[in-house]
């Protein structure tokens, strides 16, 4: 920072006219970082994946051949990394299993920020008792595990994809909203708010248009590393045998299921670790540049 | 001091209060129970007989407030659907002792190995041994602990043949006796440490890397003071704060871990106590594991803010007068 503001051509450079936004340095810092970018690779293809499945994935996921159980890779032409123990196309259940990922991962965040982000500007900005009401909430609910949670409610409601993905929702708003709440103390008593307050401007509006926009970016950062979070908590409950209910796919059951058959079928339990790894290594590049990129005090 | 531990203490009641009511209500939610019908229906009697001997007839907020007062006086946490013939607190005694000998393996594991790694990463910086404890740091934050768990039995139980897949203190595999130094440790403690030993060796290279920068260290190398004193006094003793923190976050962690690694393993501890309870809708169980990792997990909270005030003076006379 000290450097660029020494060197008088990035101070002019604004001036000529030419518009740099935020969000235009914080893309040119993300590029730079070659590990993000990797990330960003990784999180585009699993996307694609899981978008087009239908179009990539050789066979239906559910569809079983009862003469080709667990088969090994390249044992059979069309099955390049072999049949499960019930004799379905392991490359289609693993691409499928990736939509199962990405769904789950992307609703739980969106929920998390649409429950977040109000209630933690709500307590953050009118402070006082409703403050109070949902700190002390949020303190509760954070006195437990998350995962344990998501466990006891799949325990009493059942599996499924969409209530995996409400039972992780559950606690993944916490973080969002305690985040929420810091961000507008700290930036609601900044002179621009109390100008905008004297100019007789609401309390929504404050929020939204002032507030919100200048809390945004850790905010951001925090949901780019709650996706492979809830990657993780529905790839843990599948692996239980609690998650995600057959026939679909998911990643973490198909680990699961694997643990029975490891001794010999080997392929059964690698493919699915290395999807799983790949898909948490790669959201975490992303959070890790996303955090880097927009938060330029961090460079030194 | 004491006004503000009497204070965390009342909140930790007040959140086992809490949890112990969502719990309770959750569990009497849910569809189908222990004695489901469908497959052998009963006698009306009968039924009413074993509703009545469970406490199940009674309104379901007298159900809690006896429970409770059950739990809480006498540690009687009820009877198991699974094992009729025993107490749920017979049977968490039994097999609390598996899940806390991995887990106390793992942290010694994880805090030893994670300490030297940090420490030597921060003296050697962007040497090899650095670079490949980021690396090791990356995977352990980032990887799942039952992934790395299959990725081991992969590799050295399944292609190496070297250790056994599973079990803990499997007769065969020990080498002192029947339970003492097996090889069936190996695998379940370096999983479950990896993501531990991840994050302790990342603080630990971030706060001695910190501590070296400090006027104070450059002092003592001014007056002359050797390099081992150095390491010994001032850097480590202030490189040990932040493992406070550190074990804050490890230790809840560790509570929900050992469920996946008893699971891939085959430990019978608690954890997998846990996940047969869930499919065996086993009420008494499920509440009562709860509620001790709740207490638990609550407990490691007050424990750590605690120990960290006494650990860093810095932190009570930061409140006082404003450093």
């Amino acid at each position: 920072m000290t450097a660029r503001a020494a060197t008088p051509i990035d101070l002019a450079a604004p001036r000529i006219g030419r518009h740099r936004t935020l969000w235009h340095d914080a893309a040119g810092r993300f590029f730079r970082n070659r590990l993000a970018v990797f990330g960003l690779a990784i999180v585009l293809l699993f996307l694609i994946l899981a978008l087009f499945a239908d179009q990539i994935a050789p066979f239906p996921y559910d569809k079983v051949y009862y003469d080709r159980v667990l088969r090994f890779p390249f044992d059979l032409p069309g099955h390049p990394l072999g049949t499960d123990e019930v004799g379905r196309d392991y490359l289609s259940r693993l691409i499928y299993g990736a939509r199962t990922s990405m769904t789950v991962g992307i609703s739980v965040q969106i929920v998390a920020f649409s429950i977040g982000v109000p209630l933690g500007s709500l307590a953050g900005y009118v402070g006082g008792r409703t403050d109070f009401m949902i700190s002390r909430f949020i303190d509760t609910m954070s006195a437990f595990p998350g995962l344990m949670f998501s466990i006891l409610i799949i325990s009493v409601w059942g599996g499924g994809i969409t209530k995996v993905i409400f039972a992780l929702s559950i606690t993944s708003w916490i973080g969002i909203a305690r985040l929420t709440r810091g961000q507008i103390l700290s930036l609601r008593e900044k002179e621009y708010v109390e100008a905008a307050r004297c100019t007789g401007v609401g309390r929504n509006r404050i929020i939204m248009r002032h507030l919100l926009p200048n809390a945004l970016t850790p905010i951001l950062v925090a949901i780019s590393f709650g996706i492979p979070a809830a990657i993780f908590g529905e790839a843990g409950l599948s692996f239980l045998g609690i998650g995600i209910n057959d026939p679909i796919p998911s990643w973490g059951k198909m680990v699961g299921v694997s643990n029975a058959y490891v001794r010999v079928y080997w392929h059964l339990a690698l493919f699915p670790t290395l999807a799983v790894a790949l898909a948490m290594l790669g959201f975490s590049f992303v959070g890790d540049g996303l955090r880097d990129a927009l938060d330029p005090k961090m460079i030194e | 001091m004491a006004r503000y531990i009497l204070g965390r203490v009342l909140s930790l009641i007040l959140v086992l209060f809490v949890v112990s009511v969502v719990t309770f209500f959750l569990m009497h939610q849910v569809p189908g129970g222990p004695f489901d019908e469908t497959k052998a229906p009963l006698p009306p009697a009968a039924k009413q007989n074993i509703l009545r001997k469970y406490g199940l007839d009674k309104p379901i907020h007298i159900q809690y407030l006896n429970y409770m007062k059950n739990a809480v006086l006498h540690f009687d946490f009820g009877i198991p659907y699974q094992q009729p013939t025993t107490t749920v607190t017979a049977l968490i005694a039994k097999s609390w002792k598996l899940t806390v000998q991995v887990g106390a393996m793992t942290v010694i594991l994880a805090f030893g190995a994670g300490f030297t790694l940090g420490i030597y990463a921060a003296y050697h910086q962007n040497s090899w041994i650095d670079n490949a404890t980021t690396f090791i740091a990356m995977l352990g934050i980032t990887v799942p602990s039952f992934v790395v768990a299959m990725w081991l039995i992969l590799f050295f139980a399944v292609r190496l043949k070297w250790l056994p897949m599973g079990g803990w203190n499997a007769s065969g595999s020990c080498l002192i006796g029947n339970d003492f130094i097996c090889t069936d440790w190996i695998m379940p403690v370096v999983a479950y440490a990896l993501g531990p030993l991840a994050i302790i060796a990342r603080y630990t290279r971030a706060s001695v890397v910190d501590v070296m920068r400090q006027d104070f260290t450059r002092t003592a190398q001014a007056k002359g003071l050797g390099s081992q004193a150095i390491m010994y006094r001032h850097i480590l003793r202030n490189a040990l704060i932040p493992m406070v923190t550190a074990l804050g976050v490890i230790v809840p962690n560790l509570l929900t871990g050992s469920i996946f690694i008893e699971a891939v393993f085959r430990i019978n501890g608690l954890g997998r106590f846990f996940v047969t309870s869930i499919f065996n809708r086993d009420y008494p169980m499920i509440m009562a594991l709860f509620l001790l990792i709740a207490f638990l997990w609550s407990m490691t909270y007050l424990f750590t803010d605690i120990l960290y005030t006494w650990i860093d003076p810095r932190v009570r006379l930061g409140a006082e007068g404003g450093a």
